[in-house]
């Protein structure tokens, strides 16, 4: 009986997710709601959890509860600490949700609603969700060990020196392109740009007070915290009216810029209780809260979806970002799909609170699938907008012009009518002074989950203020990482000077900790003022920097998986971290082999360079530069940005070549050799 | 009874926002370890903290 109901069920989702997808594949011109988007993602997800997720667990990894875990063995009550299953979920997805699911979804956008969908599914059950599963599982049976760690054991040391040096590259490219998301969100906007200050003092506030005043009274900090947070995204609007304030809060983007860059030096150099830990606090609380009352908003409001499925962009002349569907959608939407970062969380924190071997199969698994359904919504958010919006806030300067009349003349010949008056209203009714080239995806997040949310709650007097809420949310757990981010790369970079000059190593001394800090912060700087003076709008080069190594560092996690599976005489089931490592490799490669050398200069560095170089030395000047110096730095940028995705290139195919001589030897053994814990039992037996 | 429920619901948020919990530790020094000194609450969190953003505090994009 229980059997044949279940297969009822089993068989009722199915359909009910095929018939989702129908309605949004098929059908021509009628718009869809997005309550098909929804269900769909669902279904998907449902049926690969139970069915995908439940034979990677059984067959392919095998895991057994009788394996006492990191937590059990070393129970310390810190650290290793046995956690419920659920508990455990909450944490990793608060840990693995950040802004890459809400931003890529949004740029991808441009081709239509359909594209990005097919990727985010696809995706997050064939590879991303696989990916976070077998890294946790890999970490558990090595003590909790990290991502670099395992690599060094059973890829060799070269191969952990190289990984190494990949994450700080990454680490770097992220850094800049989420401050840049940052200024495009923030620039000559006085209401956004006070709301984020006057999260400093807050955290600052709350910071003296768990550490001083009450300490450890987290719950009661954070609900002062909140409090003053919603009080100044309210006192905002007065500041943007204010003859005197406003100027001081309205910032272009090279200032923004110099500010994130002192902020991000100052604060990574606080100890971490008076800043870092109170603001993480707060964009923790603020991310779920966000999170949650989005999908209940999608779900209240049932907006239809005004982007088309596809569009003409996807032939790679998009003005967002350039290059075709293949590869270039694969590296925009990273996260929410597949996301190398995840395997450092993965053989991060959560490895050392898993109770049972068997809860893996829903916290790495299903973890991920929950952060493929925020893509999802974050798709949603962008695709409701007018695509005349869309377009507006995403296209560049140099594409759109300055102006709402020229913007909304150039939008119109793309088969997207709006009028300069549309555009205008729309910055009217989120308190912006202009919403014209915001690339970045927070914003057109923000404006979107605004209309979802005032529709829900509020209407359209209340669109202002969930505009600024969205914008604060993102930029808080943005500004978060960026701190967190210095702090580990710092680390990083101290690592590696303490081969060259020992003391450099010493973490535990101030000078050698500043010039961590301040070397780390040059770098990410660097890139990131590039991106802000860039023009072509910075978001089409670093977002896609990023992407590819992103997705190149979920390649070498599932190589990494891939050998320990073969290592594990599992070879019959490589196939399941193969596929999906073959596909990012594929993808990367090729993006990152157009991003150097493809001859149109908006999508290969080299040809831009070249253009603007020879135009230098013609001495003509090209715009937006306005001198022969900004053409030669200009052109030095770029030529920049092709050696770092050399460098991403040359790394992935190294590590390929490691794990396949180390699978290559590993399937000439009989035995297993992958240098797991041994179990009790063979513990006993030996 | 209202206040014991509070209380497991405090500890689920505290696990979930990955807030360092000095009720859990206090617990577990007296279970596993009776005999030796357990820290004040302050330096609990101040111990707590450090670790939690020291070198292994990565984070997702």
């Amino acid at each position: 009986m229980k059997t044949a109901s279940s297969i009822a069920l089993w068989v009722l989702i199915a359909i009910v997710g095929a018939f989702s997808l129908a309605a949004l594949a098929l059908g021509r011109g009628e718009s869809v709601n997005a309550v098909w988007l929804v269900s769909a993602a669902l279904c998907v997800y449902l049926i690969a959890y139970r069915f995908y997720s439940k034979y990677i667990a059984e067959r392919v990894l095998r895991l057994d509860d009788s394996r006492p875990t990191p937590a059990v063995r070393h129970d310390d009550g810190m650290d290793y600490v046995p956690t419920n299953k659920w508990v455990l979920y909450g944490h990793h997805f608060a840990a693995i949700a950040g802004a890459g699911p809400l931003v890529g979804p949004v740029l991808a956008a441009q081709m239509g609603f359909l594209p990005g969908t097919m990727w985010i599914l696809a995706g997050v059950v064939v590879a991303g969700a696989v990916q976070d599963f077998i890294v946790l599982f890999v970490s558990v049976r090595r003590d909790g060990k990290s991502l670099g760690e395992m690599i060094k054991i059973e890829l060799g040391n070269t191969a952990g020196s190289f990984a190494l040096v990949g994450v700080l590259a990454i680490m770097i490219i992220i850094l800049a392109v989420l401050a840049l998301v940052v200024v495009k969100a923030l620039a000559d906007s006085p209401w956004g740009l006070f709301t984020i200050a006057a999260t400093i003092p807050i955290a600052l506030l709350m910071g003296l007070y768990m550490r001083v005043v009450r300490p450890g009274k987290v719950g009661e900090a954070s609900v002062i915290g909140v409090v003053l947070l919603l009080a100044s995204i309210v006192y905002g609007r007065t500041v943007a009216g204010d003859a005197v304030l406003a100027p001081i809060f309205t910032l272009t983007g090279p200032q923004l810029a110099w500010a994130l860059i002192i902020y991000g030096a100052v604060a990574a150099s606080l100890p971490v209780w008076l800043m870092l830990a109170p603001r993480d606090y707060l964009s923790t609380f603020l991310k779920i809260g966000t999170v949650v009352a989005l999908a209940i908003g999608i779900y209240v409001v049932a907006p239809t979806l005004a982007m088309p499925r596809t569009t003409r962009f996807i032939d790679g002349s998009g003005p967002v970002f350039s290059g075709a569907l293949f590869p270039f959608l694969f590296i925009t939407i990273a996260c929410g799909a597949v996301s190398g970062f995840h395997a450092l969380i993965s053989s991060g924190t959560t490895p050392k609170m898993i109770e049972k071997e068997s809860h893996m199969r829903f916290i790495g698994y299903g973890g991920m699938l929950a952060e493929s359904f925020v893509a999802i919504m974050a798709l949603t958010a962008a695709c409701v907008l007018d695509p005349g919006v869309y377009f507006a806030m995403n296209a560049p300067a140099a594409v759109i012009g300055t102006t709402a009349a020229n913007a909304a003349q150039v939008i119109s010949s793309w088969g997207f009518t709006i009028t300069p008056d549309m555009i205008n209203q729309t910055a009217v009714d989120i308190g912006e002074k202009t919403i014209l080239s915001r690339a970045g995806g927070a914003p057109t997040l923000a404006v979107g989950m605004a209309q979802i949310l005032a529709q829900a709650l509020g209407g359209k007097a209340m669109e202002a203020f969930w505009y600024h809420f969205a914008i604060l949310f993102e930029a808080l757990f943005i500004l978060t990482a960026v701190d967190a981010g210095t702090r580990v790369g710092r680390f990083m970079i101290q690592d590696m000077l303490g081969h060259v000059y020992k003391p450099l190593g010493n973490t535990e001394f101030l000078p050698a900790n500043l010039v961590g800090t301040g070397l780390c912060v040059a770098l990410w700087g660097y890139f990131l003022y590039q991106g802000v003076v860039d023009p072509l709008g910075g978001i089409n080069t670093l977002w896609q920097l990023f992407g590819v190594g992103n997705q190149m560092l979920a390649g070498i996690a599932l190589l990494l998986c891939t050998s320990v599976l073969v290592k594990m005489k599992r070879e019959r089931y490589v196939w399941v971290t193969l596929v999906p490592a073959a596909w990012l490799l594929i993808t990367t490669l090729t993006a990152g082999v157009e991003k150097i050398f493809h001859p149109d200069p908006k999508i290969g560095f080299l040809a831009l360079a070249r253009r603007f170089s020879a135009a230098a030395a013609e001495g003509t000047v090209l715009a937006p530069a306005k001198t022969i110096t900004e053409m030669q730095r200009v052109a030095f940028n770029n030529y920049l940005d092709a050696v770092v995705c050399g460098v991403f290139v040359l790394l992935v195919v190294a590590m390929a070549y490691f794990a396949l001589r180390i699978s290559l030897q590993a399937l000439k053994q009989t035995r297993p050799t992958a240098h797991e814990i041994p179990s009790p039992v063979e513990v006993a037996a030996a | 009874m209202i206040v014991e429920r509070l209380r497991g619901v405090a500890a689920v948020c505290r696990q979930i926002f990955g807030i360092p919990d000095y009720e859990r530790y206090l617990r577990h020094m007296r279970t596993r370890h009776p005999q030796a000194p357990v820290l004040s609450e302050r330096d609990y969190h101040a111990n707590a903290t450090d670790r939690k953003y020291g070198r292994n505090g990565s984070r997702c994009c």
